[in-house]
């Protein structure tokens, strides 16, 4: 997989420019690929705190940069919060009954918790890939395609193209090219999960929400995923989650360490891990957590 | 393997922590047969209640049973020549009538053996020309001398004992001659309560003569008196003379007179004011030359003429008003299988349209209704005469060697059979074959009309209007309840429907009848109004509202949308319920024919428009109301699968930037497609299985007609409304029960139909 075969999808410049409702956003998006390091603080969090249900919290006091166009791992023990951040940079807990926070989270200079942002679009701008995976009871192709359908792209030709494009880059086409119109429950745990990978990048977002991407698969799969991430990180700003800390240093080039809701350190990837400013983060990264 | 790793170790080491318990094997042992048990049980109750309802149902498709009833030897007559065969209602003592006139009663339970009567009325005559009237128990005879004897048969039953013995009489009620004293060649006639029409004809040849009398009696105080002659007439004029005439028949009401000739043509004299007029010719093998009529009979009720030809051939005419002649004819309605030969005997039954036909050894038992033949057989003798007794539950023959012969007549359905209930039927006094419904009617000739079809056509009507009003609100409903509504106010609907749902039918179908049916009949132009307004508001609403920029929308919390567009929507349809009359006087007018003027009035407008009519109990009343009792079922089922949908499916739709209406229709509808499959067939069930609502609020008319403002007559309604009318193993209760079998196979059709399909949905839509 080289970045060749992803020219096409930049030539459908338009076509995926016209999908995207922030125009300004999007038209940005494939021009920056071959530009310097974008902007440290892409997402910007500040004192952000989180509550599932009142005065139980789960993150407390973030305060985080995350650059734009490079991958940024977040890493710590089961339960330490991870997800449940990753979920506000889209809003995903929006749909979860009774939760609070406080604090600021910035996409890009904007307040993602601004009543006059149209949530819509910033999802559009932002893919995700869920921990456990979700693909939806259709076919593999529709599931792919789900994101250009639902911004109302209607031509056979863009479709099929940003399916093969997609399917290609998670590792997934030689697997389904034969099958694209069967049930995408029919596959395996791994490839549903490639497939949710397909289905985040196929209208290729500005920033790429992993959470454990590549839990269920082989390591060859593996690598493919983490070749993709190296190169969507070209273009898209990627956060990943991952308990695999070889992972975490093969593909990220920040890293962010949480225990028990609490930031304990970011830092550039390398640094963190040869070189930890803190205790616990030495101790979970050398295995000698718990 | 040693894991002890102390002493202390030993009560946690207990050897019997590896083998299952016998209390657990026990318990596990006994609810597995419990729960089979159980499982067979039903099983085995829904095949129960199936083979019960089909084993009433069996019956009603079986043929005649027909067998001799052995009594020994059977009583001989002495020698003759017997020309009439009767029998009373318990057909233990028949009568036949020699060619001498003497009449002999044959005690069939064997005491008295033959009793002669030799009547002293008749000296030393022939009969030449015989014709029993059961109905009236009058023997009529013609003699060759000229005369002719009207003579009543009388059976008293006597009970000594609780033995029942039946006691015969006869006596003349009338004696006259022909005109000029001919030999009687033939003779017919016909009673009702003050009139009696006898129908001769005499002499030869060329010179034969048809002559009709009158004969009427006087009520008085004293009781009826003798009959006497009023009125008499010759026919012969109206008839061409060459043409000899074969047979007479005067109807019961002694109001026509069949006249067939031997060419094979049949004239129908009307008894009007003036006598008896010409009428209609017509002839019934007229399609098939040559062919001549030789038995020409009525069926009971006197409005259908059975004819035989010489072939066999056996059809069936029956008196109706076309719709293109207004007076009342005789017109070709049914064709029977060809008896084969030339009949010798006929018998009508006086129970039903049944009759019996001969030839030879051969005895055909047919229904004229449904043109079948419920028995035949080739019986070991010749046969001279036959009959059905009055109960239709014996047939009597004469064999030619002067021996009657008893046959047990166990036909208790011969009106029934597949094509009386799902196939069109041409009964008699219609002027078309058709699809109908009714059981039980004024007189005693009444043929009850058994076609299921237009109550499954109700059932089908009353459950499309009801489903058509219920399914989008219910549904619609539903998918607005889990994707949409916060969740703090979703608590409140689960109560709410449930109140909706244990609304007892009874009350449902009164308020239909009593409240809402009034309250809508002059008020359909205003619900037009509101049924578009309302959806129509919504919709625009929703469109104007979800293409607000954000910096509007932020305003109302979402999932509260509801609560600021309701008051909008109940006053659209409060403006829609107020234009409505507006429009009535504007569009749905009609003139008045008394003041010429143009009024406004729907009820009025749509029998003008459609042809079709418009009852105050129609199938908007009951489509509302059961839709409100299948609203709750279709809501909470609907609801349920939808709210079971996976959150990961509706997070993973949202996350790809779809908006809450597109994760709805396009991931939470489809993946809940087999729920929401089951309730639209639970509902459906629920409404076709509706009893009391459509019983109260239609007017049960079994009516074939898709017209909203009309009501129906469903299948469950009907059981209710016949079940209490209905006498035990009657065909009516019978076919109340294959009604309940229909609506049985019915449900499991569509249910069966309804499982397949959700089968293959889950499949299509399962979730990991
Ligand atoms: N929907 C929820 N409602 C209430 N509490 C929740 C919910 N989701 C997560 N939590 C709690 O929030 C905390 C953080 O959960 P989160 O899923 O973010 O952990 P995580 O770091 O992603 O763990 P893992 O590595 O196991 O995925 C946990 O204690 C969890 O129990
Ligand atoms: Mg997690």
């Amino acid at each position: 997989m080289n970045l060749a075969k992803l020219e096409p999808i930049a030539m459908q410049k338009e076509n995926v420019e016209s999908l995207s409702n922030t125009a300004s956003l999007s038209s940005a998006l494939l021009e920056r690929k071959n530009q310097a390091p974008g902007r440290p603080d892409y997402i910007k969090v500040s004192n952000f705190s989180f509550n599932y249900v009142p005065a139980v919290r789960v993150l407390h006091n973030i305060t985080m940069d995350i650059p734009e166009k490079q991958v940024t791992a977040f890493i710590g023990p089961s339960g330490c919060g991870k997800t449940t951040l990753l979920r506000n940079f889209n809003r995903m807990n929006d749909l979860i009954d009774g939760v609070s926070q406080e604090g600021k989270i910035y996409v890009n200079d904007q307040d993602i918790y601004d009543r006059d942002l149209e949530v819509i679009s910033l999802r559009k701008r932002i893919g995700m890939v869920f921990q456990k995976s979700n693909p939806f009871p259709k076919s593999i192709y529709e599931n792919v395609v789900y994101s250009l359908r639902v911004s109302g792209q209607k031509n056979k030709e863009v479709l099929d193209e940003v399916a093969e494009k997609s399917l290609r880059s998670a590792a997934l086409w030689d697997e389904t090219k034969d099958r694209l119109q069967d049930s995408a429950l029919g596959l395996s745990g791994g490839q549903m999960q490639r497939l949710c990978i397909a289905r985040a990048i196929a209208n290729r977002p500005e920033i790429l929400l992993m959470d454990e991407p590549c839990s269920a698969l082989d390591p060859i799969a593996t690598a493919k995923i983490e070749e993709l991430i190296s190169e969507l990180k070209q273009s898209f700003t990627v956060v990943i989650v991952t308990h695999n800390m070889q992972q975490a240093t093969r593909v990220s080039d920040r890293a962010a360490y949480f225990y028990l809701g609490k930031l304990i350190e970011m830092d550039d990837t390398t640094q963190l891990f040869s070189n930890p400013s803190q205790k616990e983060t030495e101790d979970y990264i050398s295995g000698r957590f718990g | 393997m040693n894991m002890k790793t102390g002493p202390e170790d030993t009560a946690l080491d207990d050897p019997k922590r590896f083998t299952a318990s016998r209390q657990v094997l026990a318990v596990d042992w006994f609810m597995t047969v419990f729960i089979r048990l159980g499982g067979v049980g039903v099983i085995v109750t829904v095949v129960g209640i199936f083979f019960f309802i089909l084993s009433q149902v069996v019956p009603l498709f079986q043929g005649a049973n027909v067998d001799e009833v052995s009594r020994g030897e059977a009583p001989s007559l002495p020698q003759g020549n017997y020309i009439g065969l009767a029998t009373d209602e318990w057909s233990e003592l028949p009568l036949v009538v020699r060619e001498d006139g003497r009449v002999y009663f044959i005690d069939l339970r064997g005491q008295r053996g033959v009793v002669e009567k030799a009547p002293e009325w008749l000296q030393g005559g022939k009969v030449s020309a015989i014709e029993i009237d059961h109905g009236a128990q009058v023997i009529a005879m013609g003699t060759d001398g000229g005369k002719i004897h009207l003579i009543r048969f009388e059976y008293e039953p006597e009970f000594v004992d609780e033995v029942r013995t039946v006691k015969e009489s006869l006596s003349e009620e009338y004696q006259g001659m022909v005109e000029a004293g001919k030999p009687v060649k033939l003779i017919a006639m016909g009673q009702s309560e003050r009139v009696r029409v006898i129908g001769t004809v005499s002499g030869e040849g060329g010179s034969q003569s048809l002559e009709v009398k009158i004969l009427k009696r006087k009520r008085s105080l004293m009781g009826v008196g003798k009959w006497k002659e009023v009125e008499q007439g010759d026919l012969s004029g109206e008839l061409p003379a060459a043409d000899k005439i074969q047979k007479i028949l005067v109807s019961n009401r002694g109001d026509a007179l069949i006249v067939v000739a031997d060419s094979g043509r049949v004239s129908y004299f009307f008894r009007g004011d003036e006598g008896f007029k010409i009428r209609q010719h017509f002839a019934p093998f007229e399609d098939m030359p040559g062919r001549k009529i030789i038995t020409t009979g009525f069926l009971l009720g006197d409005v259908s003429l059975v004819f035989v030809a010489d072939d066999g051939s056996n059809r069936v005419f029956s008196l109706f008003r076309s719709e293109a002649d207004p007076v009342r004819k005789f017109y070709h309605t049914k064709t029977l299988k060809s008896l084969g030969a030339a009949a010798d005997y006929y018998a009508s039954s006086s129970r039903n349209k049944a009759f019996l036909l001969g030839a030879g050894k051969h005895a055909s038992l047919r229904f004229s209704t449904s043109e079948e033949i419920r028995w035949s057989e080739d019986l070991p003798w010749k046969v001279q005469l036959g009959a059905i007794s009055g109960k239709y539950d014996a047939l009597l023959f004469l064999d030619d060697a002067g021996r009657l012969h008893k046959y047990q007549l166990d036909d208790p359905h011969p009106e029934a059979g597949l094509k009386a209930f799902f196939g069109k039927v041409w009964y008699e006094g219609a002027p078309e074959p058709k699809y109908e419904w009714q059981s039980t009617g004024g007189s005693d000739d009444f043929e009850p009309k058994f076609s299921l079809v237009p109550l499954i056509f109700g059932s089908v009507k009353g459950t499309c209007y009801a489903m058509l009003f219920a399914v989008p609100i219910a549904l619609f409903g539903a998918l607005y309840t889990s994707e949409f509504l916060h969740p703090r106010h979703k608590i409140f609907i689960k109560p709410v429907m449930e109140i909706m749902a244990s609304l007892p039918s009874v009350v449902l179908g009164f308020m239909a009848a009593l409240w809402l049916a009034p309250l809508i009949e002059d008020k359909v132009p205003s619900l037009l109004l509101v049924m578009i307004f309302v959806p129509a508001g919504a919709f625009a609403l929703g469109w104007l509202w979800g293409s607000r920029p954000m910096y509007i929308r932020k305003w109302i919390p979402q999932g509260l949308e509801f609560l600021y567009f309701m008051p909008v929507l109940i006053a659209l349809g409060w403006l829609g319920w107020i234009l409505g009359p507006h429009l009535e006087q504007v569009i749905f007018t009609v003139t008045d024919p008394q003041t010429g003027k143009s009024v406004g009035d729907f009820s009025q407008w749509w029998p003008k428009v459609t042809g079709t009519s418009f009852q105050q109990r129609n199938s908007m009343v009951v489509g509302f109301m059961m839709g409100f009792t299948v609203i709750p079922i279709v809501f909470t089922i609907a609801e349920d699968a939808l709210s079971n949908v996976p959150a990961a499916l509706r997070s993973g739709s949202l996350a790809m930037g779809a908006s809450r209406w597109q994760t709805a229709w396009r991931i939470v509808l489809p993946t809940a497609s087999a729920g929401i499959f089951s309730a639209l067939m639970v509902g459906l069930g629920r409404a076709v299985g509706e009893t009391m609502i459509v019983v109260m609020a239609t007017g049960n008319t079994p009516i074939m007609e898709w017209n909203i403002f009309s009501g129906m007559r469903t299948l469950s309604a009907n059981i209710a409304v016949e079940l209490p009318e209905a006498p035990h193993h009657s065909t009516l209760y019978r076919t109340l029960f294959l009604g309940a079998f229909v609506l049985f196979l019915l449900t499991f059709l569509v249910n069966t139909i309804a499982e397949l399909l959700r089968q293959h949905l889950r499949e299509r839509y399962k979730t990991v």
